[in-house]
């Protein structure tokens, strides 16, 4: 400090303007305008809507009876253990199924561009569309899943029908969508990997198995914590696969929460549904900050 | 003894023959260097022997044992990579003992031999911390470590001090020096500097386009280049080249005259040249003194006063540009002439076929 302190009575500080002029400001205008009308204000008006009770024309301040009814209800318990079970399981598959691809898919195999291709297809489907086909194929008597199976002399579950197993088979199939994107963050993240690692690693006598382990998978630790987050985030906010294929039934044995707040706001508990979703962003905000600062942190190396 | 030796090896890839049958032996205990312009294939050669690369044809022997299929681990060698490969996260202690790691070695022996190592290399206060944390300087160091713990037969360096600037590179350079003498190792070293290849190797190997040019001590491939390539390309400032023909052919000297200096009898060997042939002269740019009867005259180009010396780019009167390094300082002016002389016996004669006409 007192050399800097120096250093500055030495030299002649040249006279900051005390008024900064406000055209470069005006760059950010346009930015903000929309960043402020599609953002700031629906963010703070659903704040302000879920503490009323709304008819889409006019509301009630009704203060926390909102957040206090949905709390209250029934499934919704079961609700955020399957929103957070959804994202475990299917950020989890995407993590373990997305590396493996990845390696694969960067090692020398033939058709090497095509395969990817085909693994990323998926990703470009509409979700609505996947639910679809999926709910057709996994049909319990006539889907072409258990038709398969049956040849092979094995009696297929009811997928979705079975309310021990709907939740699990519509979290396959968000895998399977999806897999894709993280098969996608982990190739770039391996082939940014130096090759002389792996020579080096070669030389002093390590497997192809070793070499997975002690290059490959720690170096590409960023990809790995873009791949859960993602995936993770995506797995909390889930709605559209779920309800397409389940409507989170059979019952409410597949709901989670964006399913239980889109019933609600069919139903036409406007305010109700508003404070649902205060609660899932909260939801989230919680579980993914600590997770994002335990993921960074042992990221320190570089 | 865990000498090398190569058999007319050979590698292509697809239809593109890369290098083009080396034949080379290296004795136990030597410090071999190829050197080359990028391109030549020298990297490519250290990573055969490496196992790196495979084979094409031709074949490897290491200590004797014939290894075109054998797994690098297994080779008896260890590699300095030009980008020290050293794993980010990892610890330096653990970047060293790595492969003592894999080869399941006992956790004292292992131990023992990654303090040895940085005990060698003076970096015992460099083993906790990250590769990140350390100057390219230490950086090296570690590398060479992860080499040493190895205990190999074979030292395999690839362009190790390219990535070091200036003054650190002189400093490693004896270090590496220094630690062939202490471990009596083979070492084979690639780079494309000629000074690292002339303080370093006891004997050098000059690759151009996959074939070698010329294998010998450093001074003799200075001293009696084999062919126009090595003249030009050991030697700093370059060998000034220059087309003359021949007047007349003696029992061991040539007498050659052109546009650029009168008629002069030089040392050579002049079986199968033939009076009105056209040969290159070349001469070092250390080995022009200016004289005031000198035989060849240029017009001063561009003047560079290093103090001790003096480098001036000169241009001939057949529009060759030649380099002269002069002692001392000269204080000349662009556009000067100068006369300058040379001993015949320090010019060397070129055939027709690039070859250099040494005497016998």
């Amino acid at each position: 400090m007192a050399v800097m302190t120096e250093t500055a009575a030495a030299v002649p500080v040249v006279q900051v303007p005390k008024r900064r002029s406000p055209y470069p400001a005006s760059f950010f205008l346009p930015a903000a305008v929309i960043y402020g009308v599609l953002f700031l204000l629906p963010t703070f008006a659903s704040l302000y809507f879920s503490l009323t009770r709304w008819t889409l024309f006019n509301s009630t301040f009704i203060g926390l009876d909102n957040f206090a009814q949905f709390l209250r209800e029934p499934f919704l318990i079961k609700g955020l253990i399957n929103t957070v079970l959804y994202a475990v399981i299917t950020s989890g598959l995407k993590v373990v199924l997305g590396l493996l691809l990845a390696v694969l898919l960067t090692s020398q195999i033939a058709a090497r561009g095509y395969l990817r291709s085909v693994v990323f297809f998926p990703v470009l489907v509409s979700t609505v569309g996947v639910g679809i086909t999926f709910t057709i194929l996994m049909h319990p008597t006539q889907g072409m899943i258990n038709e398969a199976l049956a040849v092979i002399g094995i009696k297929g579950p009811g997928w979705l029908v079975n309310p021990s197993l709907a939740l699990f088979s519509v979290a396959l199939v968000d895998v399977w969508k999806g897999v894709g994107l993280a098969t996608v963050i982990y190739i770039a993240g391996i082939v940014a990997i130096p090759k002389d690692y792996y020579e080096a690693a070669r030389i002093d006598g390590s497997t192809k198995w070793q070499s997975f382990l002690y290059v490959t998978l720690p170096l590409c630790r960023p990809a790995t914590v873009t791949v859960i987050l993602l995936s993770f985030i995506g797995g909390l906010r889930t709605f559209d696969l779920i309800w397409a294929m389940t409507r989170g039934g059979p019952g409410f044995a597949s709901d989670t929460v964006a399913s239980v707040i889109y019933k609600q706001y069919q139903a036409g508990f406007y305010g109700l549904s508003t404070a649902g979703n205060v609660v899932l962003f909260i939801l989230i905000a919680v579980l993914v900050v600590p997770l994002t600062m335990l993921l960074n942190r042992r990221e320190g190396h570089e | 003894m865990a000498g090398l030796e190569l058999k007319s090896l050979r590698k292509s890839y697809g239809n593109v023959e890369v290098i083009k049958g080396v034949d080379l032996t290296i004795e136990h205990g030597e410090f071999v260097v190829f050197v080359g312009p990028s391109g030549c294939g020298k990297s490519t050669l250290l990573r055969m022997i490496a196992g790196l690369e495979d084979i094409t044809g031709g074949e490897l022997y290491i200590a004797g044992k014939l290894c075109n299929a054998v797994e690098p681990r297994d080779r008896g060698i260890a590699m300095v990579f030009q980008s020290y490969a050293l794993y980010p996260h990892m610890t330096v202690y653990d970047n060293v003992g790595f492969g003592l790691k894999l080869a399941k070695t006992p956790k004292d022996v292992r131990d023992k031999k990654i303090r040895d190592a940085a005990r060698i290399l003076q970096m015992e206060h460099l083993l906790d911390r990250k590769p990140s944390q350390l100057s390219g300087g230490q950086r090296q160091r570690v590398a060479i470590g992860r080499a040493i713990v190895r205990q190999p037969e074979v030292f395999l360096f690839d362009e190790p001090l390219s990535n070091l600037d200036a003054a650190l590179r002189v400093d490693t350079r004896m270090e590496i020096a220094k630690l062939h003498a202490d471990l009596g190792a083979t070492m084979v070293y690639v780079t494309h500097d000629q000074v690292e290849a002339m303080t370093l190797a006891d004997k050098i190997v000059v690759l151009n386009a996959g074939v070698v040019q010329q294998v010998g001590a450093p001074i003799e491939l200075y001293q009696r280049p084999a062919n126009l390539f090595v003249a030009g390309f050991i030697g700093s400032p370059k060998m000034n080249f220059v087309s003359v023909t021949v007047e007349a052919v003696g029992a061991r000297t040539i007498t050659v005259t052109g546009k650029d200096l009168s008629s002069v009898a030089i040392p050579a060997n002049p079986t199968g040249i033939k009076p009105g042939d056209t040969v290159t002269l070349g001469v070092r740019p250390h080995a022009l003194d200016r004289n005031a009867s000198g035989t060849i005259v240029g017009q001063v180009g561009l003047v560079e006063r290093l103090g001790n010396e003096t480098i001036v780019n000169l241009k001939l009167p057949s529009e060759a540009s030649w380099l002269v390094v002069f002692d001392g300082d000269h204080d000349l002016a662009v556009g000067q002439s100068v006369a300058l002389s040379f001993a015949p016996e320090s010019a060397i004669i070129f055939g027709a076929d690039g070859m250099a006409r040494h005497p016998a």
